[in-house]
């Protein structure tokens, strides 16, 4: 705060012209302590990331001969749809398919990060009351989003310079990867801008991210669209701001030109921003806070009619992203068909089993069911979040037993676990009948199976957890969180990877059969399900022994 | 006092929170249809009483029985009885007001809408509201909505006006002597003496997690001081070496002390004698108890209190 203080300038009449940006500089310095570990983590994160990228496909083809034979993986219909158009892809090098396979995933990473950074520091302040605390000092009324602005270039452009230099170190070219990089960071800028105007909407800084993120979403959604249709990208691709940055076309035709329409837009939305801040009061929102009803509906009368209410946001929330993963991961079996045989030894270690397709299946169920079990555990956390806050000992304060309590939301959880595997193995299985040429029915089948067999595994999952929270309630959330991340990286490393027995042994979603590729055994169900049931029957035990939120 | 009929009979409970003492053998007894002041600075242990006779947190030594029944083994059944507002409400924020009301009154059984709806208006909230807008204050009304309207025998209120305005304050005293004439018990934990004062029949003084005083409020002033303002023609110096004369100061020409209850018939014949022109003499306020028992003795260890907020 004494950053602050020294930026006091003198006191103007009318709050207009430059000291509407007063203790701009102040509050930079402020956000940068403030925000010194998260930060650093997002661009190191995305730094790290871009140099795997860079590397990681010269480890799983040898020479650009191979690369030759894996170019379909981009080149195909599907393989745009996830990934882009696919430029150059005729004539495949390392660094052309960094760009057409994977820079997305960097660019959507800058563009959540900044996002997230700019409602942080604008409409979450707001909500919180502090920035009514830091506009009482000397700070003028533009101050706050002109800092949080300059904090996101600043983090825009230390990530862009660690992607930049990530792809140097593999040996890419400097003129590509200044593009890349460049990109990157003008998404980036694009959708801090969409956040500035979002963050004036609402009062609630979740909504303000989510209709940030709704943006991104629709420009990957339309993107998708665009690209599908045609190898270099449709009209429809220049409707998305994400298919401008990958029309720059890194590496093959180098198109700076388009960055403007990029930067452009980013500018025009800021000022949108700065405008529609003037139009309203600290704390208030330009779209009115709708009202609820005055009566509650009679399924809200019970325990479980809480319990839904409570969870259901959040299970829906991974619900709608996994089965469109589902969809996408089942629309690439025929692909993966056709590529078949000409995939490098590196991912056919991953994708056991004689039939390539039904190897991929029943990984990407695994790896599906892995996020599912993820949704309980968010449920799990979001329990003991209720009762951090106070509202379980409020709600145990009417007539309603402990036994009742957890056992409903369990009931939620565990039925919204079941339903999700089986509406991920739908889209899987929709998305493969979908593309597949000779047998869509069978292929069906097995996908909905395949999803739906998984249920053990996150039925143990959940009961681990469930037991924590009844014991030792302060481990349920970092002890689960460890126990999906630990899994996800054995199902994708794993099998690359020696490592002694007892690894595999603790990766709850390595003991089940592979189905489709291996036939179904019941041993490790039992096992899974009784250890899932012993830990739920004793979390409800705990939990009804145990004292409620001791301080 | 028959200890049978009791609603809530706490005896030598002892709760600590590792090297805390949060409860140290404390003793309360509140009777049926009483509104019950439960008085004591932050971090004295009220709401960890609260919550240990709701039964959410379990004593380490001592008994509680409320209707008789053990708050820990019987909560269900206890909470038919029962109705708590805790001290920092926290409700779900994608519910309105009305809808949060509605559940805590159906999960009670049946319950009279008109009633509810006339508590709303009379606490003018706005129950169409998500609760994520309420303000701290609002928070609590809906708290209080769903207690008092629920036709519960006992009341379990946590510091519950804290973060009401004083309009509000008036109506809420208004619908507790409303459920003290229904025959209610209300154990009505607070900081703010005035509200207790205005509401109680008897007080509790908590310190340090331990009962220092329980009566009627004339009881307790009993066992006090009242305080004499007086202006005089001749100098009343002399009265401050009377033995039962205590802190004698001037302010502004006139003489302040404190009279021990028993003798305040000896000091009025020394006042006679000095032509007094004006008096003032009052009973001890809360603040004057309660500076009795904080002030002056040194402080054992300060109890940790679950959620409470600072003084106003």
């Amino acid at each position: 705060m004494s950053a602050l203080a020294a930026q006091s300038g003198p006191a103007p009449a009318r709050a207009s012209g430059p000291a509407t940006f007063t203790g701009t500089l102040g509050l930079l310095r402020f956000m940068l302590r403030r925000d010194r570990f998260r930060s650093t983590v997002w661009v190191a994160g995305i730094g790290l990331l871009g140099f795997y990228f860079a590397h990681a496909i010269q480890v799983i083809a040898e020479d650009e001969a191979e690369l030759a034979q894996l170019a379909t993986l981009f080149t195909d219909p599907v393989g745009r749809l996830m990934t882009g158009p696919a430029f150059g892809m005729e004539a495949p090098t390392f660094e052309r398919f960094f760009s057409a396979g994977y820079v997305l995933f960097i660019y959507l990473l800058i563009a959540l990060m900044s996002m997230f950074t700019v409602v942080r520091h604008t409409r979450a302040e707001e909500q919180s009351g502090r920035a009514e605390l830091l506009r009482s000092n000397v700070v003028g009324r533009h101050a706050t989003l002109s800092a949080t602005l300059s904090l996101v270039v600043l983090l825009n452009l230390a990530a862009g310079l660690l992607v930049f230099g990530g792809a140097l170190t593999a040996g890419y070219a400097a003129e590509g990867s200044a593009l890349v990089a460049a990109a990157g960071a003008g998404s980036g800028l694009f959708f801090a801008g969409t956040a500035a105007i979002s963050a004036q909407l609402s009062a609630s800084a979740r909504a303000c991210s989510a209709m940030a993120g709704a943006a991104l979403a629709a420009a990957y959604v339309i993107r998708m669209g665009g690209d599908m249709a045609a190898q270099g990208g449709s009209v429809l691709s220049w409707f998305s701001p994400l298919g401008w940055a990958q029309q720059t076309a890194p590496y093959v035709e180098d198109r700076w030109w388009i960055l403007a329409l990029l930067f452009g837009t980013a500018a025009v939305q800021l000022w949108i921003g700065y405008w529609l801040s003037t139009r309203r009061d600290l704390e208030a929102s330009l779209v009115p806070t709708r009202l609820g009803r005055q009566y509650a509906r009679p399924a809200l009368g019970s325990p479980l009619g809480l319990a839904v209410r409570t969870l259901k946001g959040g299970l829906r929330g991974w619900g709608i992203g996994l089965v469109l993963a589902g969809l996408v991961f089942g629309a690439y079996a025929q692909t993966l068909l056709d590529a078949g045989e000409n995939l490098p030894e590196e991912i056919r270690q991953i994708f056991t089993g004689e039939s390539m397709v039904l190897g991929y299946l029943a990984h990407r169920g695994v790896f599906l069911a892995i996020f599912v079990a993820a949704a309980g555990v968010g449920g799990l956390t979001q329990l003991r979040g209720e009762e951090r806050r106070g509202r379980a000992e409020l709600l145990l304060s009417a007539p309603v037993s402990r036994t009742k309590w957890l056992g409903t939301h369990l009931v939620v959880i565990l039925g919204g676990a079941a339903l999700l595997l089986l509406l991920v193995g739908l889209g899987m299985g929709l998305g493969a009948a979908a593309v597949l040429e000779a047998d869509a029915g069978r292929y069906f089948v097995y996908c909905v199976a395949a999803s739906v067999l998984q249920l053990p595994a996150v039925l143990a999952v959940l009961g681990i957890v469930t037991a924590l929270f009844g014991w030792w309630p302060r481990a349920a959330g970092p002890v689960g969180w460890t126990l999906i991340g630990y899994c996800a990286f054995m199902i994708t490393f794993g099998q690359l990877l020696d490592l002694p027995e007892v690894f595999h042994q603790v990766n709850i979603f390595g003991h089940l059969a592979q189905y489709p590729v291996e036939d179904v055994t019941w041993a490790p169900i039992l096992a899974l399900s009784a250890l899932g049931l012993i830990g739920l029957l004793s979390g409800i035990w705990g939990w009804n022994r145990r004292e409620i939120n001791r301080v | 006092m028959s200890q049978r009929n009791a609603v809530i009979e706490a005896h030598e409970v002892h709760k600590s929170f590792g090297p805390v003492r949060a409860l140290d053998d404390l003793t309360l007894e509140i009777l049926p249809g009483e509104v019950h002041g439960f008085l004591g600075p932050n971090g004295s242990g009220k709401s960890t009483a609260m919550r240990v006779l709701l039964g959410v947190l379990r004593p380490d030594s001592g008994t509680v029985k409320v209707f008789g029944l053990d708050p820990w083994r019987d909560a269900v059944a206890l909470h038919q009885r029962l109705a708590y507002v805790p001290g920092d409400v926290e409700l779900w924020p994608n519910l309105t007001g009305g809808e949060v009301i509605d559940m805590f009154l159906r999960l009670r059984g049946k319950y009279d809408r008109a009633r509810r709806d006339e508590l709303i208006e009379r606490f003018d909230l706005d129950p169409r509201k998500k609760t994520r807008t309420y303000s701290k204050g609002n928070r609590q009304k809906v708290a209080l909505i769903s207690a008092l309207a629920a036709h519960t025998d006992l009341l379990l209120l946590d510091e519950p006006t804290a973060g009401l305005d004083p309009l509000m304050e008036a109506v809420f005293q208004d619908v507790i002597h409303q459920a003290k004439s229904e025959g209610r018990t209300v154990l009505l934990s607070s900081h703010i003496l005035a509200q207790v004062e205005a509401l109680s029949d008897r007080i509790s003084i908590i310190r340090a997690g331990h009962i220092v005083e329980s009566g009627s409020l004339s009881d307790l002033r009993h066992m006090t001081r009242t305080t004499f303002e007086i202006e005089s023609g001749r100098p009343a110096g002399h009265l401050a070496s009377l033995r039962f004369v205590h802190d004698y100061r001037t302010v502004g020409g006139r003489s302040v002390f404190e009279v021990d209850g028993e003798h305040i018939h000896d000091v009025m014949a020394e006042i006679v004698k000095l032509g007094v022109h004006g008096m003032v003499a009052h009973p001890p306020t809360l603040e004057q108890l309660l500076m009795r028992h904080y002030g002056q003795q040194p402080s054992r260890e300060v109890a940790q209190d679950t959620p409470e907020q600072a003084a106003p």
